[in-house]
């Protein structure tokens, strides 16, 4: 199921460096109780900083990072505010907070932060859910789990099967609120999160743009939850009324990845979450009064994705036409299932989805060989690598090799990209609210490293801006409340916004 | 599914026996007054047991009266007497298959086929037990078997792409379909199915076109189905094409009163055209038919939000949820756990 990967600039250099997650060897059978561990550098996360020709090297062990464990995913944010982006890697059988220490190295602080937590744990996300200027920390769980020698699939040498998620009880996930001193507090039943679900995909978005943060969670064949912040500190799952729980038939599918954006740039933040073949992928438009629509028949998404299995997702406008497109990392979870269902694939290419500004129409097979090669991928960042202001990609493979997706699409079109940085609010600024005009309208975008499967993306925000070489205007709202308005803004650049904690406009 | 044992069920041109009760069954059960001829069979066994294959006759009288336990009670009191007989096996391994016991009637069927071949449509209910059990692998296997046996065999072909096209083997799914359309041109199963095939190849025009060619070809039927009409009207409902959604499943509704799904698809559709009292009817319909449908309850409680009628919508989204999470526990744990 897995693994993740991060896109984030460790070491404040202005270039990406990119983290993968690694797992641990598995005996047959494992002994239940078992807690995997990496034996070797065979097994070790990896950590590869870019160097300024734009290649790699491998900086794991001098950084400290080999890791342990059986790793899942990672979520990249700087909970102490001293401007260097730190690491949470989730594991089954206890998750690691790594400190970056801002000299290229990183301090295993997870016992005095807390947050180890148990179970098997997926993607997390760093958000400042109470907005008190601090990152506070969600991770999911994916199921009440343990080794047990059961058989799952049809009895015949070869056809053995990973069990349905319906055969294990769901299981809560871990909320650790910031302490301000490098520790946190678990609080997930005190604020209202602690609903037991098949957690596999997180993704952060003020849906209905009162001002506080609310997020989605992506649960594996039961119903989806949304958690409405209710601006007192607690929270409360309102997936079913607001319509995105199910399908538009009502039944729970196998939720895996999400992205929570507003692809139709109407101010609105949207949601994209992916699922299992013969399942649809499921688009759930913003209505802007708390509901959603299922739009994935309607927007061309389901008839693209009925045949496939998905999983990291994000909403990038990869031409810069000032439309967000989809990119999607997809494979069967079954490795066995061309034996039982031959038209389904546990292999498969990657999916490219563009956005017409009518809906969505598939140009994988314009996207270049990378589109041609079938993979079992998985996770799912996307970046600027070479900050040319083409939006990259890194997208891992289980028991695979890591792709590195570099985007060359031609195109005139301008861009910008915004890198937040918080004063009052978390230094990431995750959570922030940022909105242009140029001549051809308006975008809006939630600053955030979460969404996709168990990945973490480049913090910085990223516009395509079609024909227009200026944008008149750009908005922000703060996590911590505070506006700010940027007018006549320069395109094509990567542009650092300072929070303005002097001139405070509530 | 009577008639897929009709061979099995035609009586014997030669007559051993001599018993008037006998005769006059055997007379009543051509006519097709089956009662009576389970009544005639009683008697004459009373009358001389053991002595005529009344017990035999009285089985498949019961199975054309649909009382199946009678039938295979009366079945295993004639092999009691005549171990061998090849016909009453195979219409014991029937009746089992219509009592929904697929492990007992594929017994049963092996014991069958120690005793004569079996024919195609008797391998045709062997598949259909291997269905009930979940196991396309082998029901297709067997399906195979019987169109190998019998070409010309319809129901053997339609159930063969039902099977391949469950397992999305689309390709010889829709093969299947087209040599069943071959038998008979317009077959309205056939042509429905190749509907579902490029509906699930992502060609919905081409499939809308082949729902109405079905729709088409059973208009002069006596008992059309509704499967075409609820199929197209879903499928244009998904479209976006609400308004013409709404003819073709209303008439689904017309035709199937107690099918929930095509109530809840009408209902989805008045809601899109704003039909909420319309729309609450008919889903309020399916949750009737279908208590435990969670995505019917789901559908009434988007209605009810959208009529204000808000402390009823939330009971009915509760009542999905718990639907669902009672059903992802009822699934049950693998095999061997």
């Amino acid at each position: 199921m897995a693994p993740g990967v991060a896109l984030f600039d460790y070491d404040n250099d202005g270039r990406l460096d990119i983290f993968l997650v690694n797992g641990a060897p598995l005996a047959d059978p494992t002994p239940k109780g078992t807690i995997p561990q990496k034996t070797g550098s065979a097994y070790w996360n990896r950590l590869y900083h870019q160097r300024p020709d734009g290649t790699f090297e491998d900086v794991t062990e001098q950084a400290g990072l080999p890791g342990a464990g059986y790793g899942m995913g990672v979520a990249v944010g700087d909970y102490d505010n001293d401007g260097f982006e730190d690491l949470f890697v989730t594991a089954y059988g206890g998750n690691k907070l790594y400190h970056n220490n801002g000299n290229g190295t990183f301090t295993d602080v997870t016992a005095k932060a807390g947050v180890g937590g148990s179970g098997w744990s997926t993607s997390a996300a760093w958000v400042d859910l109470d907005n008190d200027g601090y990152l506070d920390l969600i991770v999911l769980r994916y199921l009440d789990w343990d080794f047990n020698d059961v058989w799952c699939g049809e009895h015949k040498e070869g056809f053995r099967a990973y069990c349905h998620p319906d055969f294990f009880k769901p299981i809560a996930p871990l909320v650790y609120h910031n302490n301000h001193d490098g520790t946190f507090t678990e609080v997930a039943q005190k604020l209202g999160l602690a609903k037991p679900g098949k957690g596999l995909g997180l993704a952060i978005a003020d849906y209905d743009r009162d001002g506080h943060i609310d997020f989605f969670v992506a649960n594996d064949s039961m119903a989806e939850f949304l958690y409405h912040n209710k601006g007192d500190g607690t929270f409360e799952d309102v997936g079913l009324v607001s319509e995105v729980a199910v399908d538009v038939d009502g039944r729970t599918y196998a939720g895996m990845g999400v992205d929570f954006s507003d692809y139709n740039n109407d101010g609105w933040p949207d949601l994209v979450v992916t699922d299992l073949a013969n399942q649809r992928y499921a688009l759930y438009q913003n209505n802007g009064d708390g509901s959603f629509t299922y739009a994935s028949g309607s927007a061309g998404i389901g008839q693209m994705t009925l045949a496939h299995s998905g999983w990291g997702v994000r909403f990038m406008d990869y031409d810069n036409d000032g439309w967000k497109d989809l990119l999607i990392a997809q494979g069967h979870d079954l490795d066995t299932i061309e034996l039982t269902y031959p038209n389904l694939h546990y292999r498969e290419p990657l999916l490219l989805a563009r956005n017409t500004g009518q809906g969505f129409v598939d140009v994988s097979a314009q996207g270049g060989d990378v589109f041609r090669h079938a993979w079992v991928s998985r996770g799912l960042a996307i970046g600027d690598l070479d900050n040319d202001g083409r939006l990259d990609a890194v997208v891992t493979t289980n028991d695979g090799p890591v792709h590195v997706l570099h985007n060359e699409s031609h195109t005139q079109n301008h861009w910008i990209l915004l890198n937040l940085v918080g004063h009052r609010s978390n230094r990431d600024a995750i959570g922030a609210e940022v909105s242009i005009v140029t001549a051809s309208g308006k975008q809006w975008a939630t600053v955030s490293t979460a969404g996709s499967y168990l990945s973490s993306s480049d913090k910085r925000v990223h516009f395509g801006l079609g024909k227009d070489a200026v944008v008149k205007r750009i908005d922000i709202r703060w996590p911590s409340g505070i506006r700010q308005t940027l007018s006549n803004v320069q395109t094509d650049q990567i542009l650092k916004i300072e929070e303005p904690v002097e001139h405070i406009s509530k | 599914m009577a008639a897929i044992v009709a061979g099995s069920l035609s009586v014997a041109a030669m007559w051993a026996q001599t018993n008037e009760d006998f005769d006059r069954g055997v007379a009543e059960f051509r006519a097709g007054n089956y009662a009576s001829a389970a009544t005639c069979f009683v008697k004459a066994e009373a009358t001389s047991p053991g002595k005529t294959d009344a017990l035999l006759y009285k089985g498949k009288s019961l199975i054309h009266l649909d009382d199946f336990p009678g039938a295979e009670n009366a079945l295993r009191s004639y092999m009691a007497a005549h171990p061998q007989s090849p016909d009453a096996a195979y219409l014991l391994g029937f009746v089992l298959h219509r009592q929904n016991r697929p492990s007992e009637s594929l017994a049963a069927y092996t014991q069958a086929a120690a005793l004569a071949t079996p024919t195609a449509d008797d391998l045709k209910i062997v598949a259909l037990n291997y269905v009930l059990l979940d196991d396309y692998s082998d029901a297709i296997k067997w399906l195979e078997k019987a169109v190998e046996f019998d070409p010309k065999n319809r129901d053997a072909w339609y159930y063969l792409g039902r099977a391949y096209y469950t397992k999305g083997r689309l390709a010889e799914a829709q093969k299947a379909f087209q040599q069943l359309l071959e038998l008979d041109p317009r077959d309205v199963r056939a042509e429905n199915n190749i509907g579902l095939i490029l509906e699930t190849e992502a060609q919905p025009g081409a499939a809308i076109e082949a729902y109405r060619h079905a729709i088409d070809w059973q208009e002069r039927s006596l008992h059309p189905s509704e499967q075409p009409y609820v199929n197209l009207g879903s499928l244009l409902l998904e479209q976006g094409q609400t308004v013409e959604a709404l003819e073709p499943l209303q008439k689904a509704t017309e035709l199937a009163p107690s099918n929930a799904y095509c109530h809840l698809k009408l209902g989805m559709a008045y809601r899109k055209v704003g039909r909420l009292n319309d729309a609450q009817r008919e889903v309020e319909k399916a949750t009737q038919l279908e208590p435990d449908n969670a995505g019917a309850h789901y559908q009434l409680g988007r209605i009810l939000k959208e009529t204000n009628s808000l402390a009823r919508a939330q009971a009915e989204f509760n009542r999905a949820a718990e639907l669902q999470t009672r059903a992802a526990g009822s699934r049950g744990l693998p095999s061997d756990h």
